[in-house]
């Protein structure tokens, strides 16, 4: 083999440090138009009544959507997977977070478009909000989703929370030495891409629409924006593959359609391109989780069982946020064998900017606590970090927590490099264990019983 | 007004406090310089002002006539392309793209003016200019091979000094099977 | 004002591929009657070189240079579907789609070549753009003749496609969380070593270096994957320590609006990081590939947590880490209020955050 391996140089690198590379925001096309928003001012209103009268008066302005322009209002990212819609495209009973775009108006300059969305009269009604998960399941607490209530109820078999169950945790909680608590809250982040969500949407004289996305997934978003417009797949053209940075912020591409609306209703080409403070203070976020873990223990080092609560934090719509939690639960034991499990895990709304994927979607934060609970433990059984991991890691044919067979966990290997890079000196035991199959001392009868839980693999 | 970019006059219509990316990018069609922020704060659309960075963004257009400004695809083109910009493919010091023009704008002052290869010289000198992609890592490596004097070969991409490889066997079955 | 040093290691897993799977791509590819081979995928390039790694699985599995590729992911017009380039799939799901279409078309090419050649396919090899007989290689044929023939002799299209599924896992019970099937296409493993420095009067952290340890399954353009993983180093310092879209969470006030308020981590003050990388080829992605392009901002976090607390002894569990949050929990220490609850064999971390002291309703009480 000679070029899998190789170290070549990029495929599109001259254009990218010749400034040749085109980007969305590089598209022009003639006549073409700009668009902007108006986004709420609030976390969480009523609307009484819009009034776009004054915007679609004035000079240069070719095209004002609302959500009466939208054919399909509501379509859910994760449709296809049978999880119903919750996000209006464009607000409109409720705004149910600051930020949340009510009208997009398309003008001849974006100078135009941006004093034409505050001359839009909205009347609203204030109301009160929920912002901590943890007090969404009070009584009386303020309701956030109009479709779901406070939290997500309909995993499969009707469950309000995802669920693991493997073992027989109450026997794991009983027989341990110790037991160690905490509570592990990571934040919303944003992905901050250099380039900020962009499109130009362009009406075709055969009546198609061509869309210069900067999406993550064409696919993924063609099929987004012909839900919303009701058309096939042939009657739209996703246009990019070039994208200034993603991090999982562009996955939901909601500029794509809505430009695509002005472009129908103008019969002009439409940017949209979003401000840094759009971006910023309008995008979708990495979500913030609240996880609480109890592990049980024995004074041998051994992790005999793990209790633990996730509350995800999804702001106000749903998007990909049971997808997220789904993948958050799968992995909750992190690089170890834990036999023995209880896992519930919150969908939770709250009156901020929905959330979305970013990079290590579901993981990031739940890797950040398990890891810090995974040192407490040791150091409250006075126990070597690195003989704790390398105990309890995950080996060839332990299963996981939803009981499937490990094909070739490489956690043992992976910690004895670490040690090694960084002149940590492992004992002989240690540095002789490997990824295989459990024996001997490191199968003891407690992990007996949950490879035989396995199975699918 | 004129307006000089790349060596080439041009006469243009804005109005004299528009910022010169705006007049870059939308009345010039010079779209090198990427307007990552608007507000001076990313560095994607820094040119240079008689060869001093300046972010395009803050600056008025009228505080750039009479004056050179050069943007990145005055530094080199896809047949011709200057040190810093083979350094920047040789060392992978660009991955999305959309810092990069900025980069190479600054780096390529930095060098001029004779920077020296260190580390913290670089990070001072590109200290505003934000990538989310390459932990800047290779960024640096770039720049500081471009100030050493170092070849760079565009055809292939240089080794890392801080990672090493090794193997561990693997299930390996070279892909491609049924699904 | 006292500096102290810490140390923390932490080591994670990661999935490849979207979780539960059932994410397709597909590709199909085309070659020009000079031999150039045309790629058309539809996965984006979102700076992690999706252009870069397809186009060497085609060159490599063809038998033709890199630069004889050209790649098109430009439209959904000519390329077929790609689910995305997101869940660290591009490498593994995508790159099995074009995989596949190369065989594919390596097979028409060597068909050709068989005629014109007269000889049983099966007994030719392809490599570097030309066609030779085993065992006798100055019986030759380049791939520019083969298209040539193809498209002038034969009338035929050298073309080839192919389609990249890894089946959905369903839930077959969701009281357990049992799946039926392997939910992910690969599984990759890494492991994090922090080393800090902690001003105890200003709560500043500065990490010093950052050691990573990754099984990667196989280095397919060694250089990508280490701007993957350096740039990823980055990211998930950024998330220990600097950036926070809620300062004040769950308050919504006091974001950051601009790259000046909001803090991605610049270059000044970086860490040094090294890397390990571990191959270990994984079964059934592209010559052992796996995705590593998401987890590598995930080990970070925490061993930047544990390295502050090995340098002054107390526990932040609210990311990211800033200053205040350090100071506060130094300051509790101080007055001896940073102690777990001891009770019987539990010991209670954190209560002052749990569900359990905030809300009355619908407590978790396991």
């Amino acid at each position: 083999m000679k070029v899998v391996g190789a170290r070549l140089p990029r495929y599109d690198g001259v254009g990218h440090v010749t400034g040749r590379t085109t980007y969305v925001d590089d598209v022009r096309l003639p006549g073409m138009l700009h668009a902007a928003a108006l986004r709420s001012p609030h976390h969480n209103a009523r609307i009484i009544d819009v009034d776009t009268g004054p915007a679609e008066a004035m000079a240069g302005v070719r095209a004002v959507i609302t959500h009466a322009d939208v054919p399909t209002l509501v379509y859910g990212h994760l449709s296809g997977a049978g999880i119903d819609g919750d996000e209006p495209l464009l607000a409109k009973d409720f705004v149910r977070y600051k930020g949340q775009p009510i009208a997009l108006v398309a003008a001849d300059s974006v100078q135009i478009a941006r004093a034409a969305c505050d001359a839009i009269v909205v009347d609203y009604e204030e109301l009160p909000t929920l912002l901590d998960v943890r007090l969404a399941f009070e009584d009386g607490a303020p309701v956030v989703n109009d479709r779901f209530g406070n939290w997500y109820k309909e995993f499969e078999g009707g469950l309000e929370a995802r669920q693991i169950r493997k073992g027989d945790i109450d026997r794991a909680f009983d027989d341990a030495d110790l037991i160690v608590e905490g509570v592990y809250r990571t934040q919303a982040v944003e992905q901050a891409p250099l380039e900020t969500q962009v499109c130009v949407a362009v009406p075709e004289p055969d009546g198609r629409l061509t869309i210069h996305t900067c999406t993550q997934a064409l696919y993924f978003s063609l099929g987004v924006v012909c839900a919303h417009l009701e058309l096939p797949m042939s009657k739209v053209k996703m246009v990019g593959g070039t994208v200034g940075g993603g991090f999982g912020g562009k996955v939901d591409t909601a500029s794509d359609t809505l430009a695509a609306l002005a472009a129908r209703k103008s019969g002009l080409p439409v940017k949209w391109r979003w401000t840094r403070e759009e971006e910023m203070l309008a995008s979708s976020t990495r979500g913030p989780w609240h996880m609480e873990i109890i592990d049980a223990v024995t004074s041998d080092g051994w992790i005999l069982g793990r209790k633990m609560l996730t509350l995800h934090d999804a702001g106000a719509y749903g998007r990909f946020s049971v997808y997220g939690l789904t993948k958050h639960s799968f992995h909750h034991t992190g690089a170890y064998t834990i036999p023995n499990l209880h896992f519930d895990g919150y969908v939770v709304f709250t009156n901020r900017i929905p959330t979305s994927a970013m990079r290590g979607y579901g993981v990031t934060g739940l890797s950040t606590a398990i890891e810090v609970h995974t040192e407490r433990v040791a150091n409250e059984l006075g126990m070597d970090p690195y003989e704790f991991r390398l105990k309890n890691a995950n080996r060839v044919n332990d299963t996981s927590p939803n009981r499937i067979a490990y094909e070739d966990p490489s956690t043992v290997e992976v910690l004895q490099s670490i040690a090694a890079a960084t002149g940590t000196e492992l004992d002989g035991s240690l540095r002789a264990m490997t990824r295989g199959e459990r024996t001997d001392d490191l199968l003891p009868d407690h992990l007996v019983g949950q490879i035989a839980q396995g199975g699918h693999g | 007004m004129d307006l000089v970019v790349n060596a080439v006059s041009h006469e243009v219509d804005s109005a004299p406090l528009t910022s010169l990316l705006e007049v870059l990018r939308e009345e010039l069609d010079i779209t090198g310089p990427k307007a990552g922020c608007e507000t001076g704060g990313c560095g994607a659309c820094t040119v240079l002002i008689d060869g001093e960075p300046r972010r395009s963004c803050l600056t008025a257009l009228c505080m750039a006539e009479g004056r050179e400004v050069t943007t990145v695809e005055g530094l080199g083109t896809p047949e011709a392309l200057s040190a810093v910009q083979q350094a920047f493919i040789h060392h992978y010091a660009a991955q999305c793209g959309f810092c990069t023009s900025g980069m190479i704008v600054a780096s390529s002052a930095y060098v001029d003016r004779g920077g020296s290869p260190d580390t913290g010289a670089i990070q001072e000198a590109l200290g505003g200019h934000y990538c989310r992609c390459t932990g800047y890592v290779k960024i640096l490596d770039a720049v500081a091979a471009v100030a050493r004097g170092d070849d760079a070969d565009t055809m292939s991409t240089a080794a890392s000094p801080t990672s090493s490889y090794v193997s561990i066997g693997g299930t390996g079955n070279g892909g491609g099977g049924a699904a | 004002m006292t500096l102290h040093r810490g140390r923390g290691m932490s080591t994670i897993e990661y999935p490849t591929g979207m979780n539960q799977n059932g994410d397709p791509s597909q590709a199909w590819i085309k070659v020009k009657p000079d031999g150039r081979v045309d790629v058309f995928s539809g996965t984006a390039d979102i700076g992690n070189g999706s252009k870069t790694i397809q186009s060497q699985i085609v060159a490599e599995t063809i038998g033709v240079p890199y630069d004889w590729v050209t790649f098109d992911n430009s439209n959904t017009d000519s390329s077929p579907l790609c689910t995305g380039t997101f869940a660290s799939r591009a490498t593994f799901v995508a790159g099995n789609a074009v995989l596949k279409a190369a065989r594919e078309v390596r097979g028409r090419i060597l068909e050709i070549a068989g005629r014109e050649m007269e000889i049983d396919p099966g007994d030719l090899e392809l490599e570097d753009g030309s066609v030779s007989v085993v065992g006798t290689p100055a019986r030759s044929m380049g791939v520019d003749e083969v298209a040539g023939a193809a498209t002038f002799v034969h009338g035929e299209l050298l073309t080839g496609d192919g389609a990249h599924l890894n089946p959905a896992a369903e839930i077959i019970d969701p009281e357990t969380g049992e799946v039926d099937k392997p939910p992910h296409a690969a599984i990759s493993y890494a492991a994090c070593v922090a080393e800090v420095e902690v001003d105890d009067e200003t709560g500043v952290v500065r990490v010093v270096k950052l050691t990573q340890a990754y099984d990667i399954g196989r280095a397919m353009n060694p250089t990508l994957l280490e701007g993957q993983i350096d740039g990823g180093a980055v990211m998930g310092l950024g998330f220990g320590l600097l950036e926070d879209s809620y300062p004040y969470y769950p308050a919504n006030e006091h974001r950051g609006e601009s790259m000046n308020t909001y803090h991605v981590p610049g270059m000044e003050g970086l860490p040094a990081v090294e890397n390990v990388l571990i191959e270990n080829p994984s079964t059934g992605g592209p010559y052992g590939a796996k995705g590593i392009g998401e987890m590598a901002n995930n080990a970070q976090p925490a061993a930047i947590a544990i390295a502050i607390h090995d340098a002054v002894g107390v526990w932040v569990t609210e990311f990211p880490i800033t200053p205040e949050r350090l100071l506060a929990a130094l300051d509790r220490e101080a007055a001896g209020e940073d102690q777990p609850r001891r009770e019987g064999k539990r010991v209670i971390y954190d209560e002052h955050l749990s569900v359990n002291t905030v809300a009355t309703a619908k407590s978790w009480r396991p």
